[in-house]
Formats: C-alpha cells, structure tokens, sequence
C-alpha cells in the first residue's frame, strides 16, 4: 500500500467538514455509505445464519424424540402383546439382542485368534502391546483412507475393553508439572476434525495429555476409526488419556444415528461381533473427569441431584443403554409373585456360576412401571402411565402368560442366560438402580438454561434443564469451580454460560452443514483458566463468501424444513381449518405461523422463513391448498399408497428404521415379507392406525422392486425418501444416519 | 419518542411510525431471535444490527444519538424492551437510505481515470481511515472477489454485489 501514503494524508481529517481540503468530503460521504451499507450485510447475514441455526438445532432436538417413542413402543409389545406361534420369534428376536454367556464363552465369541489376515492386505498389522510409533501409523493409515482389518480391532478392543474395566467412573486429573491439559467435545465420526486438532496441537504424549468428552461416534461417516485411535492412544498412554462417556456412546442410540450401520458396512463379516464388544466398551466408559479437583468435565451436565460421590459408587456398566433402564423387581398384593422373581428362581438355579461374573451386558426386560421415565418422554402412545390397581394386575397377569407361553420358552432355548448381576445386588434396595440410572442420564443428557431451577429435559427425552442456580450450588457443595460440557453444538465451536461457571465445548466443525460452525479444544493449565482454540475443517470453507457459506447452510435447513411440513401435511390441514371456518381456503399469515409452530412442536421463527416456504397474496393471505400442492414431492413408487400412511411412515420412519435393523437378526439387510408384515401390524395397532391388510400388501408390492419375495431395508427406506441422489453425496441428512458411499 | 403503548398491532400506529402491524410482527421476532438470555429484551449494544438486520443502515453514530448518549458502561449493560425499540427504529426510518446512484456516485469520486474502475487499494484506505472505520478483516471480507488482476475494481458491479444480499 505505498502508493497510498501520500494519498491518505489528503484526504484523512480529523477536523469537521470545514477545514477539510473539498475534495474529501465526497471521500468521506463514499466511505460511511458504504460503511453503512456493509454493516447492513453484515447483520442481515447474522440474522440468517440465527435462524438457520434455529432450525436445525430445533430439529435435531426433535429428532431424539423418536428414541423415546421406540422405547414406548418396545414397552408396548411386552405389556400387551400376546404373541401368536408365529408372532413368538419376532419377539424373542427383537429381545434376544442381549445373549449373556459366561466369560469363557465371551472369549471365544470375540475372539480374534483365527481369524486371517490375507497378504492381500496393505493396511497396518498390529502386534500387542501397543507401541507408540504403531499407533501414529495407525493415524497416518487412517489418514489415508485405509480400513483396520476386523482381527486387529477386535485385539485392539479386547485390550480396551480390558483396561476400562480397571478405570474409576470418574477420571481424576492433575495439572501437576505445568502439564497443559487438552480438552476436546463431541466429534462425531468426523476424522477430518480429529486430525486437525492433531496437527495443531500434538498427538496424546506424555507431554500433552488430552481429555475427550464423548460422543465420538455417530452422524459422521468415520465413527470407527475416531474410536480406534482414541483407543489406540488410552492404551499406550494409558494416565495421560481419559475418555468420558457421552449420550451416543449407546447402541441403541447407534442403531439409529448411524454408527450401527456403518460398522456393518465396512466390516460385512465381523461387524456384529465387533459392535457387541463395543457394547460392552462403551458401558465401561468413565462417565466424567475431574482436574486438579476444581474442574469437572462431562458429557451433558448436571441436575439438582447430581451427586459426585453416589457416581462414584455406581457400578456404571449396569447401565448400558439410555432406553433401557434396569428392570426393578416388585412384589403385588394379592400374593401374586411378579414374574420377575419367578423368572429369576428359574434361572438362578439353573446357573449358580453367573452370580460370581461381573456380567458387563445387561439383558434387561422393559417390565414392570416404567413411570419416571415416561413422564419425560413429550407423547406416550401407549397410555400406560396411570393404571388403576386392577389394571396393573391384569397386565401382569398378562405378563406372566406371556413369559410362560412365548417369553421364557425361547429364552431356555438359548444358551445359558442370565439374570445380570444388578438382581444379587438389588435385592434389598429396588429403588437404588432407578436413581443411580437417573444420575448417569443426568450427566449424559442434560443441558443448561438461563431460566434458574431444574426440569426434565422433555425435548431430549433424558436428563434435566438445570439452571445456574443448579450450577452455583453444586460447585460449592462439591468444591469445584467449573463445569466443562459438550452435548450441544454451537456456531464458535463453544460457549460460555452461567457467569463463565459453565463452558459448552463442541470439536466438530461443519455439523450442520458445510460452513455452519466452528469446532473448539481448550487448553488448561495450572491455573485453570480454559484457552479457547478454533477451527474449521474442510478445504471448502475456506473458498466461500460469508454469504456462500450462510446461504448454503440455509438451503439445507430449508429443504429438510420443507420435508417436515409435507410430512404433517394432514395435521396442518385440520389446523388450518379451524382457523378458516369459513371454509375461504385462505388464511392470514400471523395464523399459519401460530398453526405450524404447534403442529410441528418446533418454535422458529416462522413469519421470518416465510419469504422461503410460502407465497402470499397481496393482502397477506395464504391459499393452504395450493400450498400444500407446491411443497409435494412425487415420487412414483408409491403413488398408490395413501397420503395418511405415507406421511406416518416418513414421521416415524427413524423408529422404523431402528425396528427394522432389530428384526433383521443375521444383518443381512433383508427380512422377509412376513416380519414386515407382523411388525407393521404391531406398529400400526400401537400407533392407533388403521390400516388394513391389502394397504400392507400395496405397500409390499410397490416397495420390493426386484420381486424376490424379501426386502430390502435400504430399499424400503427409499421409497420414504425425497428424491433427491445428490444430497446423499454430500453433507448429511437431519432425517438419515449418515449414508455411507 | 412518543409512548408505545403495551399492546402491539391495534395501538401500534402511534408509535410504530408507518409501520403496518404485519410489519411489527416481524420486527418482534426478529427482535426475539436477538435475545439470548430470555427476558424479552436486548442490550443496548445489540441494538444497532436488530435496525440493520430490519432493512436500516444506521451508523453506530446515530444509533448512540438515539438510545441518547449513553456511557460505555451503559452501552455494555443496560438492556431494552420491544417496546421501547419500536419507535426508535421508526425515527431511524425516516433517515433516507442511499439508493444505487448515491452509491456509484460516491465511488466515483475516486475513479480517477473516469473509466468506471478505481483501485482496490485506495477504496481500502477510504473504508479503513475515514468515517466509521472498518477493521482490516472486514474490508477484506467485504473486497474478496471484487479486485482483478489490476487490483481495480469496477465499482457499478461492485455496488450491485453490495446491494443485493
């Protein structure tokens, strides 16, 4: 800029306009128009990048919901279903998920022993113990897009799950020595991110310890190996890295957000073995860390009740899934044993060894009341909450047939099954597996507010609300001074709340979208003061505008936006009648804004969108039925099947989905015409659907492309797609796990 | 600034300038997607992007002139209501905006050779010496794409591409 020296002393003034040379006025004038004019666009494009991140954290939220429904709808099958012969093998299939077997037999289910590795293959072999410099080959293959053979994930996990076992439920961390300490957030299967944070900040040493504060996996397509080198480093690092637990780190969660299926993708042959392991894995996670005895580091939060030195006490591999707490034993008036403890009688005698194993899987039945967690959930289905006495009794009389007939046949023809231990402990306390269970949801799911209390988290379906009274509170009872947490996805990659006593970290940048957010890690040292790096991954970023990168993201908010309100389209439409009475089709803009923020539980702001999803009249008016005929997607595979059903099939297509991957024992992607059949007709009875046998047989036909008599998920999956190829290539869908190519 | 009455639309017309009550709906949520704390109100330093964000194009100036001079302290703390938005952002209104010719003509100034172009780098020193000063990365922001190889810029384009967020 040396031409412009001389320049910028003509015309820079400080003096008001008089004593300024003439020839700078228009200068000045240009300059603040244009200024003006710039911090225009500037906030105009804030304001879009807001709402656009309304949009898909309000939706994501939403979408977590569905956990809650299949876990209804499970509890829905045992309490009223009374299996037909046939109907009996669904069942125990969707519940046998869990086999128990002794440790010997674990061993050599998992093992790693003969299974060969071709000399074809050009990835890393492995040999244990673990070395340094094989784990930063590891990284560098990874880096280069090769796979791990299934032999050395299965070894590398064995070893993991080995050392979990002997980890506290609490890491406690010290900054002694200067040590800087490394904190990362969620990072969702998205390697790119990983290794960024790598590269600026040093690969786990003993030099640089690093903690990393769960999620790991899920939504993006490299779960797998994000887990094998965080793996990689705990056992070779083993008091300079610490793992906590996050909300994802949950098979059931997994089935449903991608993890599942990307391990079976990549490892067709092994994948059901090495999924069953990391089940047990995730459970022997530590569920938080604390440094220095001041800083706490978890997944989700806290509530009113957290409870640091109960946590400790917990025997945290109890608690496997977020959906399936452990079972309580009751015991009715009336003499009626529960069939519970009838069960139990049964199996405790048939294998006295099992009481000595710590068994790490829990094969939990959803009996008994399932009253604190439903009252979380926002839609119970199944109405179950409030029985009356009579009919608590006779659903556990049902209960109890069911058990004898179905339930409890199929389960001797198992190998040797299990009560888990949680029955040798919970004899004398029944009420203490319920707390414990809410005190580890609390930590995984919960999420602050501005508001002071504590409530059920209802949109998440698990954890609290907690306020920052919460957090003064707990700070002072437990001596801490911050509180370190992920769960949440924020546009800077973190966050501060509750006068600084609370900091959001999130390590996956682009979540949403490409050029949605940063990604974040802290640095802490001695003196605890959280330094904040930011990042963005991806080479795109890079080369976008600020108004490429906001309207991109924005197109991607607004198609799945625009796919939520085909999917309500008759709910819409009976709200929209009840505010058009007089039958004109129109409707004022204020109304439908009121209409679909209720339909669709979603609170955005509506009259802000509505430039994108609607047209209007010039008086503001909106004609809905033309609406409704813009906004719908042909597709010709199921022209023939009812607006009804297929706008109930794509709301709960996710539960489906999950259901599907359940019934689908063998994971071959196929289940026959049957099952399908049987499924849909519980899934209908619990939805209060009507549907009939023939619209099934519709549905079938148009649905099982190649006519060979059995479906393909993916396929079935399809039909309930918007058609649209070239999304699946890149950037994720809010509706699908992660699609793998 | 006239009282604003508690209710919005009916009431509105007093002190919502020439505002419609549809427009006011809007402003107010808007106003609501502003505020992170969940009172109802934003701060007084937010005040002037929710004006931008709602089609005005005050300068921080103004924006201080109007909220009435307040200290540092009180742009950093002091928080406000809808209400007591609404007719500050009706006065702000009635300031005319520049339109396309004010702008090119304001460029033109600095097209010495009168050939519909001036240079990338004397448009920097402007926006970052004069008026309300820009920060370096917002004038690179701002130039990214619009300088050639010659480091000119066509300003006609460049005040299309300013315009048309």
């Amino acid at each position: 800029m040396g031409c412009g020296v001389t320049k910028s002393s003509e015309f820079c003034s400080k003096k008001d306009e008089k004593d300024v040379p003439l020839i700078a006025v228009p200068a000045m004038r240009a300059a603040v128009l244009i200024q003006r004019w710039y911090r225009q666009y500037v906030a105009r494009m804030e304001m879009r990048r807001r709402y656009t991140w309304n949009i898909f954290q309000s939706m994501e939220y939403a979408g977590e919901q569905d956990q809650i429904k299949l876990y209804n709808f499970l509890g829905y099958l045992v309490d009223n279903f009374t299996p037909s012969s046939t109907e009996r093998n669904l069942i125990s299939h969707i519940f046998r998920e869990n086999e128990v077997c002794r440790d010997v037999e674990w061993e050599r289910y998992f093992s790693y022993e003969n299974i060969d590795v071709p000399d074809i293959y050009s990835g890393p072999r492995l040999t244990f113990p673990l070395s340094v410099s094989q784990v930063a080959d590891l990284v560098e293959a990874f880096k280069n897009k090769q796979q791990l053979h299934s032999r050395y994930v299965l070894q590398l996990l064995l070893d993991t799950w080995k050392l979990l076992r002997i980890l506290p439920n609490i890491n406690r961390v010290s900054t002694c020595q200067s040590k800087e300490i490394t904190i990362c957030g969620d990072l969702h299967g998205q390697l790119e991110d990983l290794l960024l944070i790598f590269y600026k900040n040093g690969m786990p040493s003993l030099d640089t310890p690093y903690v990393f504060n769960g999620d790991f996996v899920d939504r993006g397509k490299d779960s797998i190996e994000i887990l094998l080198i965080l793996f990689a480093f705990l056992l070779v690092y083993p008091g300079d890295v610490h793992l906590n637990r996050g909300n994802h780190e949950d098979h059931i969660i997994n089935l449903r957000y991608g993890f599942t299926k990307e391990v079976l993708g990549k490892y067709k042959l092994h994948g059901k073995r090495i999924l069953k392991l990391l089940q047990k894995i995730f459970s022997w996670l530590p569920l938080a860390t604390v440094i220095d005895q001041r800083v706490l580091i978890v997944h989700g939060g806290i509530s009113d009740t957290t409870d640091l030195a109960l946590i400790t006490r917990i025997d945290r591999h109890k608690y496997v899934s977020a959906l399936r707490p452990p079972k309580k034993k009751t015991t009715l008036s009336g003499g009626q044993s529960s069939m519970d403890s009838e069960f139990d009688n049964d199996s405790i005698s048939n294998m006295s060894m099992q009481n000595k194993r710590r068994a790490s899987v829990t094969f939990s039945k959803t009996f008994g009341p399932r009253d604190s967690f439903q009252r979380r959930s926002l839609q119970d289905f199944s109405g179950i909450v409030n029985r009356t006495v009579e009919e608590e009794q006779e659903v556990r009389r049902r209960q109890g047939a069911f058990l004898q007939t179905g339930y409890s046949c199929s389960h001797r023809d198992l190998k040797p099954s299990f009560p888990s231990e949680s029955d040798s402990d919970s004899t004398d306390a029944p009420d203490v597996s319920n707390e414990e269970w809410k005190q580890i949801l609390d930590l995984l799911w919960s999420d602050p507010m501005s508001q002071d209390g504590c409530f059920p988290n209802e949109l998440r379906g698990g954890g609290c609300y907690w306020g920052p009274n919460v957090t003064e509170e707990f700070l002072n009872r437990h001596n801490l001074q911050l509180i370190i947490r992920s769960h949440e996805c924020k546009q800077e990659g973190y966050e501060f709340c509750h006068n600084r006593k609370v900091l959001t970290l999130f390590s996956a940048s682009n979540y949403y979208e490409v050029g949605s957010n940063r990604g974040a890690y802290i640095r802490l040292g001695p003196d605890l003061v959280p330094y904040l790096i930011q990042y963005q991954a991806s080479d795109m970023t890079r080369e976008l505008t600020l108004k490429q990168s906001v309207g991109r993201t924005e197109r991607s908010a607004l198609k799945a936006l625009r796919e939520q309100l085909f999917v309500h389209k008759t709910d819409l439409l009976r709200a929209f009648k009840e505010y058009d009475e007089d039958n004109t089709g129109l409707i004022s803009l204020n109304n439908w804004a009121k209409a679909v923020g209720t339909v669709l539980h979603l609170d955005l702001p509506w009259r802000m969108l509505r430039s994108q999803l609607v047209t209007l009249t010039p008086n503001n008016m909106l004609d809905y039925h033309s609406w409704f005929k813009e906004l719908s997607i042909k597709d010709p595979n199921v022209e023939r099947v009812e607006q009804t059903v297929l706008e109930t099939l794509y709301k709960h297509r996710s539960t489906l989905e999950t259901i599907f991957r359940i019934v689908d024992t063998d994971n071959s992607g196929l289940i026959s015409f049957e099952d399908f059949r049987q499924t849909w007709r519980l899934l209908s009875a619990y939805l209060k659907m009507e549907i009939s046998d023939e619209a099934i047989s519709d549905l079938l036909i148009s649905i099982d492309t190649n006519n060979d008599g059995s479906i393909d998920i993916e396929e079935f999956m399809e039909a309930f797609r918007f058609v649209d190829r070239n999304r699946l290539e890149r950037g994720r869908s809010i509706f699908n796990p992660k699609d793998m190519s | 600034m006239g009282d604003a009455p508690a209710e919005a639309p009916a009431a509105a017309p007093a002190a919502g300038g020439d505002f419609s009550a549809d427009q006011i709906e809007d402003f107010k949520e808007a106003f609501g997607l502003f505020d992170k704390v969940g009172d109802n109100q934003v701060g007084y330093n937010q005040v002037a992007d929710i004006m931008r964000a709602l089609g005005q194009n005050p300068t921080n100036g103004e924006v201080k002139k109007l909220l009435g001079s307040p200290s540092v302290e009180d742009m950093a703390n002091k928080r406000m209501a809808f209400d007591a938005f609404l007719p500050l952002l009706a006065q702000q209104d009635k300031v005319q905006k520049g339109t396309y010719d004010d702008y090119v003509e304001g460029l033109r100034v600095f097209d010495k050779e009168g050939n519909g172009t001036v240079l990338g780098a004397e448009l920097r020193i402007v926006l970052g010496t004069m008026g309300e000063k820009m920060k370096e990365d917002e004038i690179d922001a701002l130039m990214t794409g619009q300088e050639d190889d010659n480091g000119c810029v066509n300003y006609e384009a460049f005040v299309k591409h300013v315009m048309s967020v």
